[in-house]
This record gives structure tokens, C-alpha cells and sequence, in this order.
């Protein structure tokens, strides 16, 4: 519905949220049986170039199980300068600095249009940013030169107040001390024993000589001065740490025939962590680590050093043959905790041929909001230009990046919070609010999101809790808080808060606007996440069974049908994508492990569970854009019968993008007719589509693969691989006329799957 | 001032290595808002009712055989519907142009001694000496010709907006020398950033001392 639409747009554009329902059932049955929960995709720090910040503290509610956030859902008693909670009821008094309000006169924090707020709160002083470079230095000659440079390259684009250190990593693991004297000094450890925090800062001479301990008070963080032998500001280290990087040698241990290089990436990134805890937690700061290979030695390793036996792949993991797997995790995860809880992220850098080990290092960037960033080579166009964006700037000349993120979920009375996926950390925060049943992170209200930027997006999911012929709650609204902690780039610390409100219907009596609220974009990105996140600890099979099962009951509750007659079967126009959207979310890297390694795999689920709704959903379900000589380009079914041989083709797929030349492009392309003056329409058809990619190469982060392909070409498997199959070697024969090119594949079509849902769904047996 | 072009990526060393923007291009798409227009999709027929109509079992006819006929040439009329949806003007990306640099080592050196020459007189000698010693570097290698010319333009014209005391100018340019041409200016850019970190901080009076013009002789610049 055109309305529905577009009131879904602006609410997405101001809020940063979507809803999988827009109209609430009010009751705990009705909600459960509308298949998909009530849940949305939360952006905390929405891009928003028309919101400036104000500069107080927000007014808070005086209950102290509920201190939400004076937002335009409270009613006010101008006169008598008191306002009610929306959420609890409580009457709070307007704090002496509100004196003047009135109707005519109110604070931004009550207009509609401030549904979405930020505070600039001065608490504290004000802390540098960190980034601590862990650079791996068993790469090749060319590899390592190119990393260098980029870290060179990093310095001038860093905030000029930072910290930076550096510590490198081979066989052994050196951690730089960085100073403007001539002599550079570093301190090195062993690369098998793991060492607790404290014993890693007292070799580095970070604690200070025993003070006396005064009674009953807990041990200060250490004084930061004592660790800036390690960490210095960018601008007063600069050329020195420029010289450093320039000579820092491969690592000299050599590797015998045979043998993989002794990598210690465990013990380099317990040392960081540990460098960061002791002395400056809570504070943001990026640990950067740059790898080109597995970890081989010491805790955390992944693989040995021999190189007859091959990294594990999804098939050794199935037949339980991974024996380093399950201790390399865990070791990782517990880096990973002690990191986010000290609010610093974790960047993984993994450029190599072969896998690094994302398998078993992925928590490290998913616990702490970190990057992940997967290439073939230092010295690749991807991995130099997606590491510049880490760096990027927004309209304001501010810095994407941003640090220590505290989100808290506040909700009526009707609702309470099940949980969250997405790169975060659960607070442990019980209250009110939050429910029994857990779907993603539960049993809190409160996550941390150490790295956050404006596009970190959140799925959040909630439970309905008002029983069944209840009436329908006073006011017919419900409303959800996200209150938003975090340092700015600044370093400034700012709040921002989100409020919204929908319209609870009960479900026997209004289905139909429930139906017309539904957001089926949303709803399947957040049943992808659901899905993802049970493909981390269930079976392959088993999390698709799910999926289908949870498909082929919306159908049945929201399909209009005659019992067993598939032909009957419709969709409103509210769920009509849905089901093509379920089709190639099973089809998805995301649930289908085969054909990509494992640490493929964790990347490819590292972002989907980040990303905001619309480039999730490019990850789901390509997009497919086709440019031809008879208009304007124009989007197509992605399907095999769009693949033409007198059009170009632009699939989107997010990692990817893919530019398929049909049969006769290509043969016009080799006999040079876009050289040729006569023909300049054709090279300008030419050009299109490579024109429609630039603008998605220049600013997408990670940056995606190219692929310059055409009919017959080996890259044509991008495209061949994610097209609905409609014709294939199967029922070629069978299609009166040749539309589009046949897929070999035995995979099930579009049109076998949605005649198989439509026959589950109507069946009286199900 | 920072050039905008567009270079292949490394496909020896990446599979698919997607293309290089220059500095000046990236720094231009990320200001603005992300407006993504390829972003419609079509739905599929199934679900309206109008069933896919199954053809009737006539078999398929040949696929014909690689053309034995000659190929048939593109259309080559010349009023043409829109290209394309992004509004992206590819000819705004010539490569950048190979005219040589105007501007001498001396015209350039002049400026940054000028500059350096200021900070003496406040800065600490350590930090003075270190950024001399990679303003010579950079002299070095003007003059063994190991500098491109766009290297050497932007240069000139980073010198040129350190006089003028432009200082966001003059690092922008800095940042997009190292972003875009690494490997020839590593060695010493850190060198010409921490002049100009350190330049644009010094008291106002010594700034607007005396100092040479552009184009003027170094040898008048000695203390």
C-alpha cells in the first residue's frame, strides 16, 4: 500500500527503525500466531545531517526502575511544569532549568519531529582516541611493502589527537616502544605462552612500584602516562613511527621447505588486549590486527605448521575432524569478552590465498563491533581502498567511526524485550522490561556495541505480554525507548534517543490492518538474522527446516485459499515478495555453507548481521539491473530468462558486482565497435552500467569484488549461480520458446518451490 | 586540488580486484548523502493470480551455431533514451593530465624553507631537523627525476597554499599525495604534514614576516 510505504520510509529515515509489524496484535497468542515476532531493525546512530545535537543533559524520569527519557509521547502540565512518563506513569517535576516552558515554548525533546534526539553530555574529561596496529610480518616481500605503506599511509588520516602503537608478530611478538629518541626499542615475547593482563603489563613495566594500598578502596586504573611509552599521539610521533613501519623487515625465522610460517596471532592479540585493559579501559580504542595467514603457534592456533595438512574446511568440521577448532574459539571468545567489556574493538584484516582463521577468530570482531575485512593481497585495490574508508569522513568533516556504544531498550508495559543479534555484547541489565524467552541475546535490556558507526544496525526482538482478551490497553499505543551511550569521534560523549509508538489492533477483529502494516522487507531480514544466528550453534538442514516451516505457516495464517486447492492460492500485496525472498535467503551464502570456506562464511554472516535494511537485503536477494539499446535501464527478475543475449546486466549482490555481457554484446565488444565513431551509442551503452557501479564502488564499506564478465566468460558463474534457475538442463525441453539462458544445476526453481508452498499451505494435513 | 581519476585494480594479485578511485573521488562520493538508486526489484508473476503460462510440449528449436553468418552490427541511430541512472559524467574522468609541472624544485623548496625556517624559531630543534631531513629527501628526489609529474604539481600547489597560510588546503593535499601516490612519497610526506601541523601554530607575527614570493630566489631565504 502506497501509504504504508512511505509512512515505513520516513519513519526508517528519521528513526532508523523498521518494524516487521507496523500495527501491534494485543495479545501474547495473537502475536505468536502471526509466525513472525515483532521485532525491528534498529540503526542507533541513523545518519541524520538535519538533527543537530543539543548541548544538556537529557530529563530522565525520577522512578528508579524506569529513568526513561522525556520524549513527545509524555503528556505535560505546562502550568504546573510536571510531566507523566509515558512508560510508567510517574509524575516527574521539570528540572529548574525548564522554568519557561510552555505550550508555545517547548523544548525540542517534546516536539514530534524530535521522535529521535541527541544530547551532548559533558561528563569527564574528555579521552583520545587508540588504534593499535597488530601487524603480522610473515607475509611476502610485495605483500608486506604494500601493508606498510598503507599503515604509513594511515597516519595522515588518523584524528591528529590520537594514540597509536604498534606491535608486531611472527615467531615471536615484539611490542614497539615508540619515542622520539634516535633508538628504537621493543620488547618481545615469546610466542607460545599465554600471559594473564597483569603479567603482561608488568614486563612491559606498566605497573607501577607497590604504592601503599589504602584500605577498602579498590585499585585505581593505572596512571595513563605510564603506558605512552606504547602509545603516543599521531602528531608527535608521526615521522618516527613513519620510520619504524619503513623498516620493519619480514620475519627473520625461516620457513623451512614445506612448513608454514610460525604466526603467534594469539599471543599478539592477548597482548594488546591486555596492553589496552590495564591501563585505558573504557575508552575508545581500535585494536587493528593485519594478518596474512593462520595463526600456527601458540594458543589460539588453527592450523599447524605443516603444510600437508590442509586448514579445516565445512567437511572436517562436519565429520568432527578440526581438532584445534573448538579451543581456538573459545580461546579467541575470551579475548573477545575481556575486550568488549573494556569497550575496545577488534579489526581483523586477513588478506591471504588460503584462510586465516575467521572461523575461530570471527568473535573478536562480532563481540566487539570490529571489522572484518577478508582480501586476497596487502597490495590489492580492495583491501587499500576499504581500509581509507575505516577513515572516512561524514558531510561534516567528522568521522564515521565512533566507540563505546551503550544501547538500553525501554517498553510499555505491554511489551517486554526477547533480545538482539547483531555485533554486540549483552550488559547482563535485568528489569522490567525484559522477557523470559530469548531469541538472539536475551535476558538483558542493555547491550554494548564497542565499534559503531552510522550504519551498525541492530535486530531487536520483542515479545507481546498482555493476555488474551485483555482490552486493548488505554490510548491503543505501545512505545519502545532506544536510549543510545556513546564517544563520539570527537571524543565528545553523546546520548541519543529514539521513541516511537504504533497502534496496537486485536487480531481477531482488525487483521486486515495488521496485514496492510506489514513490512515484508523487514520481516525477512529479521527472520535471516533469526536464521543466522541459529546456523552458529544448529545444523545446516535443520535452521532451513525452520525456515520453511516458519514460511509455510504465514502462508497458511495469511494466504487466501480453498483447502487443497493450490491454485487458489493468493498473497496481499503487503506479503507478496516474502516468499521469493525466503526462497534465496536458503539459497544464501548466509544458510548454504556449501561451496565457501569457513571463513568465508563468517564473513559473509559478519555482515549481514550489521549491515541496515537495504543492504541486507541486497545480500538476500540481489539486485538485477539490465541496460539494452531500447531504454532507459531498468530493473528484471533474477531470474535465468533476463540473462539476454542484447543486454548488459548489473547484479549487485553487495560482496559483489557483477557486469554480464549478453552473447551479442560480447561479440560486438571483440569485433571493436565501440571505437568505431558511427557506433558511439554502443559505447556509451558500454559505459552505462560501469558508471551505475562506480558510484556503489566509491562508497560502500568493505569495498565489493569486480567482475567484468560475459556469456560463456568463467565469471559468468556469479551471475549463472544466483539467478532463479527457471530453465535448466532439466526442463529446457519442456519450454516451447528459448527465453534467457539455461542453468545447469539441479537446484530447486522459483516456480517448483512456490508450487510446493502453495500445495503445503492449502493442505488440510498440515 | 586533487585529481580525479580512476585506475584498474591488481587482478595478479586479486581475483576481481575492483578499480582504484583517486583520493579526490572518494573524498567527493563519501560527503555526500548515499542516495542508491539501484535499488528496485521486480516482483515475481506467481503470486497475482496469472499463472506462468507452461508452453505446449513443441520441442525447442536449434540453438544456432556460432555465427558462419557475418554478425549483425549495434544499432547506430544516434537519438538515444537515458544511459544511465547514476548521474556519474565519465568524462569528467580523463586521466590525469600528463602536461609537465611549471614549477621548479627551487620554486618549491623556496616555500617549505620558508616555512621550516618560521618554526625554527619556536619548534624543538629535533623536530626542525627531522622535517629537514625529509625535505631534502624530496629535493633528492625531484631532482633524480623518481617523482611523477602529478607528484610534482600537487606539490608545488601544496607549497603554494602553505604561503598563503591555507591550512586545511595544504593537508587535504598532503592527504590526498600519500592516499594516491604511496609508494613515491612515503618516505618523506610525514615530513611535509608535520610542517604544516607545526607551521599553522606558530604566533601570527612570525608568519607574516618576511618571507620570499613563489617565484622568488631561495639563495635571499638563508638566516
Amino acid at each position: 500500500m502506497a501509504t504504508y510505504q512511505e509512512f515505513i520510509q520516513q519513519n526508517e529515515d528519521r528513526d532508523g527503525v523498521r518494524f516487521s509489524w507496523n500495527v501491534w496484535p494485543s495479545s501474547r497468542l495473537e502475536a505468536t500466531r502471526m509466525v513472525v515476532p515483532l521485532s525491528c531493525l534498529f540503526t542507533p546512530m541513523k545518519e541524520r545531517p538535519d538533527l543537530p545535537p543539543v548541548q544538556y543533559e537529557p530529563v530522565l524520569c525520577s522512578r528508579p526502575t524506569c529513568k526513561a527519557v522525556l520524549n513527545p509521547l509524555c503528556q505535560v502540565d505546562y502550568r504546573a511544569k510536571l510531566w507523566a512518563c509515558n512508560f510508567c506513569f510517574q509524575r516527574n517535576q521539570f528540572p529548574p532549568a525548564y522554568a519557561g516552558i510552555s505550550e508555545g515554548n517547548q523544548p525540542a525533546e517534546l516536539m514530534p519531529q524530535f521522535s529521535t534526539i541527541e544530547y551532548i553530555v559533558q561528563r569527564g574529561p574528555q579521552t583520545p582516541l587508540i588504534f593499535l596496529y597488530v601487524v603480522d610480518i610473515c607475509l611476502e616481500e610485495e605483500d608486506l611493502q604494500a601493508l606498510k605503506e598503507s599503515l604509513q599511509m594511515s597516519l595522515s588520516l588518523l584524528p591528529p589527537n590520537a594514540l597509536v602503537g604498534l606491535i608486531t608478530f611472527g615467531r615471536m611478538v615484539q611490542v614497539h616502544e615508540l619515542s622520539c629518541e634516535g633508538i628504537s626499542k621493543s620488547y618481545v615475547f615469546r610466542g607460545t605462552k599465554d600471559l594473564s593482563a597483569k603479567q603482561i603489563q608488568e614486563m612491559l613495566g606498566l605497573t607501577k612500584p607497590a604504592a601503599p594500598v589504602q584500605q577498602g578502596r579498590p585499585a585505581q586504573p593505572q596512571d595513563r602516562s605510564v603506558s605512552s611509552r606504547f602509545l603516543q599521539p599521531v602528531h608527535k610521533i608521526d615521522m618516527n613511527l613513519t620510520d619504524l613501519l619503513g623498516e620493519l623487515q619480514r620475519d627473520p625465522w625461516p620457513v623451512p621447505q614445506g612448513k608454514r610460517p610460525l604466526r603467534s596471532t594469539g599471543i599478539a592479540l592477548s597482548i594488546a588486549v591486555g596492553l589496552l585493559e590495564g591501563t585505558l579501559p573504557n575508552t575508545g580504542a581500535r585494536v587493528m590486527l593485519f594478518t596474512g595467514g593462520p595463526p600456527t603457534q601458540g594458543p589460539g592456533m588453527v592450523v599447524g605448521d605443516e603444510l600437508k595438512t590442509p586448514i579445516r574446511s565445512w567437511h572436517d568440521i562436519e565429520k568432527d575432524n578440526a581438532k584445534h577448532l573448538k579451543k581456538a574459539t573459545k580461546y579467541y571468545e575470551a579475548l573477545a569478552s575481556r575486550s568488549a567489556v573494556n569497550g575496545h574493538c577488534i579489526d581483523i584484516y586477513a588478506c591471504a590465498l588460503d584462510q586465516t582463521g575467521l572461523l575461530e577468530m570471527k568473535c573478536c570482531s562480532n563481540l566487539t563491533g570490529g571489522h572484518i575485512v577478508m582480501g586476497d593481497s596487502f597490495n590489492t585495490s580492495l583491501f587499500k581502498q576499504t581500509f581509507q574508508r575505516v577513515f572516512t569522513k561524514d558531510y561534516n568533516g567528522e568521522f564515521r567511526m565512533a566507540f563505546g556504544g551503550e544501547l538500553e531498550v525501554k517498553t510499555s508495559r505491554e511489551l517486554k524485550i526477547s533480545g538482539a543479534i547483531g555485533p554486540c555484547v549483552s550488559l547482563n541489565a535485568k528489569g522490567p522490561c525484559v522477557s523470559e524467552t530469548e531469541l538472539g541475546l536475551g535476558g538483558t535490556s542493555q547491550w554494548k556495541i564497542c565499534g559503531i558507526n552510522q550504519f551498525t544496525t541492530l535486530g531487536m526482538y520483542f515479545e507481546v505480554v498482555n493476555q488474551h482478551n485483555a482490552p486493548v490497553p488505554q490510548g491503543g499505543r505501545g512505545a519502545i525507548q532506544f536510549i543510545t551511550q556513546y564517544q563520539h569521534s570527537s571524543t565528545q560523549k553523546r546520548i541519543r534517543v529514539t521513541t516511537v509508538a504504533r497502534n496496537w489492533a486485536d487480531a481477531q477483529s482488525q487483521i486486515q490492518h495488521i496485514e496492510a502494516a506489514f513490512d515484508q522487507e523487514a520481516a525477512a531480514v529479521l527472520m535471516a538474522r533469526l536464521g543466522v544466528f541459529r546456523a552458529e550453534s544448529e545444523e545446516g538442514p535443520d535452521v532451513l527446516r525452520w525456515l520453511d516451516r516458519q514460511l509455510i505457516r504465514l502462508c497458511q495464517k495469511f494466504g487466501q485459499f480453498h483447502k487443497d486447492d493450490p491454485n487458489s492460492f493468493r498473497l496481499s500485496e503487503s506479503f507478496s515478495l516474502y516468499p521469493q525472498f525466503m526462497f534465496h535467503l536458503r539459497r544464501s551464502p548466509f544458510l548454504q555453507v556449501f561451496n565457501n570456506s569457513p571463513d568465508e562464511s563468517s564473513y559473509y554472516r559478519h555482515h549481514f548481521v550489521r549491515q541496515d535494511l537495504t543492504q541486507s537485503l541486497i545480500m538476500i536477494q540481489p539486485i538485477l539491473y539490465s541496460y539494452s539499446f531500447y531504454g532507459p535501464p531498468e530493473p528484471v527478475l533474477l531470474d535465468s530468462s533476463s540473462i539476454l543475449p542484447d543486454r548488459i546486466l548489473l547484479m549487485d549482490t553487495f560482496f559483489q558486482l557483477v557486469i554480464y555481457h549478453g552473447e551479442t554484446i560480447a561479440q560486438w565488444r571483440k569485433a571493436g565497435y565501440q571505437e568505431m565513431a558511427e557506433y558511439e551509442n554502443f559505447k556509451q551503452l558500454l559505459q552505462a552500467p560501469l558508471d551505475d557501479a562506480q558510484e556503489i564502488l566509491q562508497t560502500r564499506f568493505p569495498m565489493p569484488r569486480y567482475v567484468d564478465t560475459e556469456h560463456g566468460g568463467s565469471q559468468a558463474r556469479f551471475l549463472l549461480s544466483k539467478v532463479n534457475p527457471s530453465q535448466t538442463h532439466n526442463n529446457l525441453y519442456a519450454w516451447g520458446q528459448e527465453t534467457g539462458a539455461p542453468i545447469l544445476t539441479d537446484d530447486v526453481s522459483l516456480q517448483v518451490f512456490m508450487d510446493h508452498l502453495k500445495k503445503l499451505a492449502v493442505s488440510s494435513a498440515s | 586540488m586533487a585529481e580525479s581519476y580512476v585506475k584498474p585494480g591488481n587482478q595478479e594479485k586479486g581475483w576481481n580486484d575492483p578499480p582504484q578511485f583517486s583520493y579526490g573521488l572518494q573524498t567527493q562520493a563519501q560527503g555526500v548523502q548515499k542516495r542508491n538508486f539501484l535499488n528496485k526489484r521486480v516482483p515475481p508473476p506467481q503470486l497475482d493470480g496469472s499463472q506462468v503460462s507452461l508452453p505446449s510440449g513443441a520441442p525447442l528449436p536449434a540453438k544456432p551455431l556460432s555465427p558462419t553468418l557475418p554478425l549483425a552490427p549495434p544499432p547506430s541511430t544516434v537519438v538515444l533514451p537515458a544511459r544511465r541512472l547514476s548521474a556519474v559524467d565519465s568524462t569528467a574522468l580523463s586521466a590525469s593530465t600528463h602536461t609537465e609541472c611549471e614549477a621548479s624544485i627551487e620554486d618549491v623548496m623556496g616555500l617549505l624553507d620558508w616555512a621550516l625556517t618560521a618554526c625554527r624559531t619556536t619548534v624543538k630543534r629535533q623536530v626542525c631537523d627531522e622535517v629537514g631531513k625529509r625535505l631534502t629527501l624530496f629535493q633528492e628526489m625531484w631532482i633524480s627525476g623518481k617523482l611523477s609529474s602529478p607528484v610534482k604539481k600537487r606539490m608545488y600547489y601544496l607549497a603554494q597554499e602553505l604561503k598563503k597560510q591555507n591550512w586545511d588546503s595544504a593537508d587535504e593535499t598532503h592527504r590526498s599525495l600519500i592516499v594516491d601516490y604511496v609508494n613515491e612519497v612515503s618516505q618523506w610526506m610525514v615530513g611535509v604534514k608535520r610542517l604544516i601541523a607545526e607551521t599553522r601554530n606558530l604566533p601570527t607575527e612570525v608568519l607574516n614576516a618576511e618571507g620570499p614570493s613563489p617565484k622568488e630566489d631561495t639563495t635571499q631565504n638563508t638566516q
